[in-house]
């Protein structure tokens, strides 16, 4: 795979702070990337690093295969960047925000218009197109700022926390947007705290805590990390510490939890897991209502390997 | 010991008849003085052209009927000196006995007073008396009239503040607009001469204000000179401005710090270039005129003075080219760094 940013032993300090430390990783032609990480782990310093926005103690960033400065002008001709908070100029409408962003990459003016019209309607703004920033929502201020981002149509986009506080309808507008640049060709460096939207849209994850690298891969191959493989929840009145002894017995058990009448079982392996514990409780003719499976999250892996959630 | 100025007087029929000013002159070159002010030869007006062209003279005066000519070589603190005594002497013979006294009080003091001090005295003496000291072209450049010019230089200078607000949206540490414009390809010199341009537009009419305020509300008569005046205040302006870009981009710290350091400097600037006593700028043009040469504000005051104390513009010339040369300097200064420029902190 062609790697289109290449960071190495990036270590960026604030002060006597550690904000980053030293990172390394790749970043892949075409693929999402997820940076993963709770607040304040250094997912927007890294951003800022790799951009040469911010001084670095440590490290090289290279893309395309040339160091990254503040002067490399036919780098930055390729990238858009979307930060965390919202950049725009409040006294220009939508239609003329996303014009004048544009119009730092493209100076050809029917080229530039439609990338406008087209940016627009990637994040589904065109109704709002003489709205001034003020009147619009939340959701839809963080998709302007989103449009002003990517209207140059990039081959690179860094996505910094594009999803805090939206609403659901412009969280899915926002992640189905992301979904098409990708399918157009686009690399994509998407930073979140949100577990979700990395299993839904990322290819590839790396998960920050504190300044450093904890994991990284496929979701699946992240999820392998978790000691806990499948966890079944069985809602039943009639257990008894007998029963419970029992089932810890079970082929590939790790624990038994039960509690409020909710029986709570976590496997090491995810074989037959819901087969044997059904036998087991036909078997024990134990009555219950209702039983789930559930595959482990990235959560479960954050917290496994951190001993806190992702999200406080 | 003084600093004794070669001068020549031009041996006429109106020196003949104009015995006050002979015996000024006598007074300020007399040898025995000790406060001596000039060394005066009294020669044809050939003769005088000769020695000034050979340099053995700063400057020559001949008496008319009118105004005393005065003819001086090049435009610096000695032909200041020059045109201040002999003007002064001249416009004033009917105060001139009280002057006269005045002046020899000053030079005669034995208390150790340093050349500055009593040059500052006589300045400060010509100004309380509130004697207009006039130049050839007979415009008025009264102290309040200093004043107004002090104003216009210091409305010029403070134009940096306006710059460095500006500008706050193309640099990366002061905005969000500025870290999606530093992250853009787009040229930081047409960034830079943009929010210049917008900037420049804000403080022209700022000054033209300034301007009405002082024509039709204070009734300042500018005089004839109005035109250069208002040269030199445009380029003052950009000069301002772009010392403004320049510790704008430079200076890493937020919008506080870099207001406070554009206003230090103009206040120093304005120190030395005489904003709170005309002394001061005597006294660093002559020990250290390489400050003065370098400071924008003493651009601006001078090529004020210049246009009242000099008949040539030469000096007025100088200073609007050193002022515009000033701006080019900050404008590449504060582009190069903008290109160049990473954050600690954003
Ligand atoms: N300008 C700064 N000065 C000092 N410390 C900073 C600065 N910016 C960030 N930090 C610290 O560096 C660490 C990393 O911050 P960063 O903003 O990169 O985290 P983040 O992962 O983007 O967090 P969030 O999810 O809140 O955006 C944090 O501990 C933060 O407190
Ligand atoms: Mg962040």
């Amino acid at each position: 795979m062609e790697s289109i940013i290449e960071v190495k032993s990036l270590t960026k300090r604030y002060k006597e702070k550690r904000a980053v430390d030293d990172l390394s990783f790749d970043v892949y032609k075409g693929e999402i990337l997820g940076l993963l990480g709770p607040n304040g782990s250094g997912k927007s310093t890294t951003m800022n690093c790799i951009l040469s926005l911010l001084n670095f103690d440590r490290g090289n960033i290279k893309i395309y295969g040339k160091e990254m400065t503040p002067n490399a002008y036919d780098i930055k001709r390729k990238i858009g960047v979307v930060f965390q908070d919202v950049a725009v100029f409040d006294e220009l409408t939508v239609y003329d925000n996303i014009d004048y962003f544009c119009g730092l990459y493209i100076t050809d003016k029917k080229m530039k218009k439609k990338y406008v019209d087209d940016a627009m309607k990637l994040v589904g703004i065109e109704e709002y197109k003489k709205y001034f920033p003020k009147q619009l929502s939340g959701g839809l201020l963080r998709r302007l700022n989103i449009a002003c981002g990517i209207a140059h149509k990039p081959e690179i986009i860094f996505l910094d926390e594009p999803t805090v506080a939206v609403d659901p309808q412009s969280r899915n507008n926002i992640l189905e947007g992301i979904e098409t640049l990708r399918k157009n060709g686009a690399t994509i460096v998407y930073t979140t705290h949100y577990m979700e939207e990395v299993e839904i849209l990322c290819d590839r994850v790396i998960i920050l805590d504190k300044g450093k690298i904890i994991a990284s891969g496929t979701t699946d191959e992240l999820k392998e990390l978790a000691k806990t493989k499948e966890k079944i929840r069985v809602e039943t009145k009639e257990l008894g510490n007998k029963e419970i002894h029992e089932i810890k017995k079970l082929s590939c058990v790790e624990e038994v939890l039960y509690k409020d009448n909710i029986l709570e079982v976590m496997y090491t392996d995810e074989n037959n897991n819901l087969e044997n514990i059904i036998g087991y409780l036909k078997s024990n003719n134990i009555k219950y209502s209702r039983i789930f499976s559930e595959r482990p999250t990235l959560n479960d892996v954050f917290l496994e390997l951190t001993g806190k959630e992702l999200r406080d | 010991m003084l600093n004794v100025v070669d001068i020549a007087v031009i041996q006429n029929e109106e020196l003949d008849n104009n015995n006050s000013f002979k015996q000024a002159m006598d007074y300020l070159s007399n040898e025995k003085n000790s406060n001596r002010l000039f060394s005066t030869r009294y020669v044809s007006e050939e003769e005088a052209s000769a020695l000034l062209e050979k340099g053995e003279i700063s400057g020559y005066v001949k008496l008319t009927a009118e105004n005393p000519k005065i003819v001086v070589d090049k435009n610096g603190v000695d032909q200041t000196i020059i045109k201040y005594a002999v003007e002064e002497i001249y416009q004033s013979q009917d105060s001139y006995e009280e002057l006269y006294k005045n002046i020899e009080s000053i030079f005669n003091k034995e208390d150790g007073q340093s050349f500055f001090d009593r040059i500052k005295s006589l300045v400060i003496m010509l100004t309380k008396n509130n004697i207009n000291i006039k130049d050839t072209s007979k415009s008025n450049l009264s102290y309040t009239m200093i004043e107004y010019y002090t104003l216009i230089a210091m409305t010029c200078m403070y134009g940096g503040i306006i710059g460095a607000v500006a500008i706050s949206w193309i640099l990366a540490n002061m905005t969000n607009i500025g870290k999606r414009t530093s992250v853009s390809p787009s040229s930081k010199l047409t960034m830079i001469l943009s929010s210049c341009m917008a900037s420049y537009v804000v403080q022209i009419i700022g000054i033209a204000i300034l301007f009405a305020f002082t024509i039709f509300g204070l009734k300042v008569d500018y005089g004839d000179k109005l035109p250069q005046i208002i040269l030199l205040s445009s380029i003052g302006c950009l000069a301002g401005l772009s010392l403004g870009l320049a510790v704008s981009t430079t200076v890493k710290s937020g919008e506080g710090a870099k207001v406070g350091i554009i206003l230090a400097i103009t206040m120093t600037g304005s120190f030395l270039s005489g904003m709170m006593g005309v002394t001061m700028k005597y006294i660093i043009d002559k020990n250290a005129p390489i400050i003065n040469k370098l400071n924008p504000v003493n651009m601006i005051t001078d090529g004020f003075y210049s246009l009242y104390y000099y008949d040539t513009l030469d000096r007025f010339n100088f200073n609007v080219a050193s002022l515009a040369i000033f701006s080019v300097i900050m404008l590449v200064i504060s582009v190069m760094t903008l290109r160049r420029q990473k954050y600690d902190n954003i």
